[in-house]
């Protein structure tokens, strides 16, 4: 069983190589990747066309629906955002799985 | 920052479609959605589509009778007919979704349902104003919006919007269909530059005086106006229109994205 903070860091790390992998980024590592620092614009440098394949991947990925623009921006403002966005809505799934 | 060009994702069964084939099977392994697909210009393109192998989905939106003509004409197990509105986000996401369940993607998008209300626009009532946009533009959009999802997944779609020469030159009596037209076309040009970057190409053909029963619906005067002014001199099958679709979602078209292709015999 992971500790709740193994399991965020585990997130993150998945997340950045599902960046790299889906925008095909070729001098950029997973590594590279600031925790919070912003995908769009400064920081990584992604346009809204990565948002699209970005907004595509993460909801197959992970089940989450990202629904809006709005949403997108908060979700994408950074990896730990990103990362936040997808363990709140999980923990929102299962508690509702819980009841229905 | 770089990325690489756009190959197709691995990870995807791609059943030979990745590498199109030249001749009669080149859409094997491809998926096809077209709406208001069951008559004219809608089941000739399925009828091609089909023969060229690729599955074939159509929607229709009320007449059971001629969706069973359409599927026993076609006689096979890759097409089908399936009642929905294509204007309807509920209707047309729960098909797209059973698409994907069923067949694991969704390569070409014709949108093709369109109706006429034609009026003069002092009589013109809102609901024939109203329904016409629902129909032909709002249609395209809910489509075109369902169909992104998969296609980026895939980094490969066709999109392929049906528009009019009153879209393009205005007509008398067609305001609201050469506005919902007009609208599509600018609309195709609009996704055509947000979508091109992630291997999807939107164009838009407008077949022009083609014998269907919705133009043989207009009164015989206008038929005899608008022969005389065909440079050709005859009106087209819906076959000639299919030929230009198929052409647009094949390999031999990936380098044609935000255009308007006219199949009028040369009226515009």
């Amino acid at each position: 069983m992971q500790t709740p903070l193994l399991e965020r860091n585990n997130l993150l790390s998945n997340l950045k190589e599902l960046i790299v992998r889906t925008l095909r980024l070729e001098d950029v590592s997973p590594e590279d990747i600031v925790d919070a620092e912003p995908l769009f614009g400064e920081g990584l440098g992604l346009d809204s066309i990565d948002a699209l394949e970005l907004v595509v991947a993460i909801e197959r990925e992970y089940q989450v629906e990202i629904p809006d623009a709005e949403v997108g921006r908060r979700a994408f403002a950074s990896v730990n955002a990103l990362g936040d966005f997808i363990l709140e809505k999980s923990s929102a799934q299962k508690a509702s799985d819980a009841v229905g | 920052m770089q990325k690489c060009g756009f190959c197709l994702d691995s990870n995807l069964n791609l059943n030979g479609a990745g590498q199109e084939k030249f001749g009669s099977m080149r859409f094997e392994g491809r998926v096809v959605l077209i709406t208001g697909g069951i008559r004219g210009i809608g089941a000739a393109i399925g009828k091609r589509f089909l023969q060229e192998g690729a599955q074939v989905v159509v929607t229709y939106s009320q007449d059971h009778d001629q969706a069973r003509k359409f599927h026993d004409e076609l006689g096979s197990a890759k097409a089908e007919a399936h009642q929905a509105d294509a204007s309807d986000f509920d209707q047309m996401r729960a098909l797209v979704d059973q698409i994907i369940e069923r067949f694991g993607r969704l390569d070409i998008l014709v949108n093709n349902a369109g109706i006429r209300r034609d009026n003069l626009v002092m009589f013109m009532s809102e609901s024939e104003w109203h329904d016409v946009l629902q129909v032909n533009l709002q249609g395209t959009f809910v489509c075109c919006k369902l169909a992104l999802k998969p296609m980026i997944a895939q980094r490969w779609g066709r999109m392929i919007n049906i528009v009019s020469p009153s879209g393009i030159m205005g007509r008398q009596g067609q305001a609201n269909y050469a506005a919902a037209k007009g609208g599509v076309a600018s609309f195709t040009k609009s996704l055509a530059r947000e979508v091109g970057k992630l291997g999807i190409t939107v164009n838009a053909v407008s077949p022009g005086v083609i014998d269907t029963d919705m133009t043989r619906s207009l009164p015989e005067k206008i038929l005899a106006e608008l022969k005389q002014s065909i440079p050709l001199g005859y009106f087209g099958q819906p076959e000639d229109v299919s030929g230009t679709i198929v052409f647009l979602a094949s390999e031999e078209a990936s380098y044609i994205t935000g255009q308007v292709i006219s199949v009028d015999g040369g009226l515009t």
